[in-house]
């Protein structure tokens, strides 16, 4: 059934998607440790994200070298998304100073593997604020390719429009923050 | 209606061949939603209630292309149900949701026990 869904051809993201997750992970990542950040939206040909789910605290490991997120908190996210038609679009997450922002064995295999999934790796901690210069990739085919810069402009088009929503989850529950 | 939404799924040939010995037992119809985050439509599909909540989860499984496997680390797709992973699998809808409930949503979820290689340090090859 999977690989009958209409492909996603490209992305919108809001521009406080990418300022609001970079806020979330920067501080995260200046303390060595990784961190990430779902972003959801309705799966169309042009995929819209306007919505961003940040995981933190209970069922969340950020750790140095490793950013997991427990099944519950997938739970939490699922319930309270669905009813919203929104579905996970793409995982963002950082990769610490010195290591390159491409994804790894484990990001690769421990990821959700769905087709058109977005993987998202931001260098340096989260210090790299330019989108152009994470590590962009796209599930298809039973595995993630990399997207190069060109694509990454053609296929991912960031929008300046400020109607965004925020959301904190974790195995407990999902609460909205400010914008 | 879509495909999934066509019919009623039984057991297996075992549970069938329990049916026929108690004929007289008339069993519920339990319409079963999963839901996946990645996914942008639910599998939808109805159940005897003596149907194993495996069944279902497989089925949910092969609905959204998805499947436990193993590498280096354990990959396995769970229900979650009211906000319980439910990790009994052999139990019967009608164990889990009491004689009379003709509904039921899940959430499919994975779980994935880790292996020992954080980012940025060993990265094996395949």
């Amino acid at each position: 059934m999977a690989s009958s869904y209409r492909p996603v051809e490209s992305w919108v993201v809001a521009e406080g998607i990418l300022r609001r997750t970079l806020d979330a992970v920067r501080p995260i990542g200046r303390s060595g440790r990784e961190a990430g950040a779902f972003w959801l939206g309705r799966r169309e040909p042009t995929a819209h994200i306007y919505t961003v789910v940040l995981p933190h605290g209970i069922g969340v490991e950020e750790q140095r070298g490793r950013w997991t997120v427990a099944p519950e908190v997938f739970g939490v996210v699922t319930r309270w998304a669905k009813p919203r038609n929104l579905c996970l679009l793409g995982v963002v997450h950082t990769h610490l100073r010195g290591v390159p922002p491409v994804l790894s064995w484990s990001d690769r295999n421990l990821g959700v593997r769905f087709p058109d999934t977005l993987a998202a790796i931001i260098g340096n901690g989260g210090d790299d604020s330019d989108h152009l210069y994470w590590g962009w990739y796209v599930f298809e085919d039973g595995e993630y390719r990399s997207l190069v810069q060109d694509e990454v402009r053609e296929r991912i088009r960031i929008d300046p429009a400020q109607q965004f929503e925020v959301w904190k989850a974790d195995a407990i529950g999902i609460e909205q923050l400010g914008v | 209606m879509s495909e999934q939404q066509m019919g009623v799924t039984g057991q297996s040939d075992t549970t069938a061949q329990h049916a026929a010995d108690h004929p007289g037992v008339d069993r519920e119809v339990i319409e079963v939603k999963v839901d996946y985050l990645p996914a942008p439509a639910p599998f939808v599909r109805k159940y005897r209630d003596e149907t194993v909540v495996d069944t279902v989860r497989t089925d949910a499984m092969t609905f959204f292309g998805v499947k436990d496997f193993q590498d280096r680390n354990i990959h396995k797709f769970f229900l979650e149900f009211e906000g319980h992973i439910l990790e009994n699998t052999s139990q019967t809808l009608e164990q889990l949701l009491g004689p009379h409930r003709r509904s039921a949503h899940f959430n499919l979820i994975e779980r994935v026990t880790q292996g020992r290689y954080p980012n940025g340090l060993e990265l094996p090859t395949r």
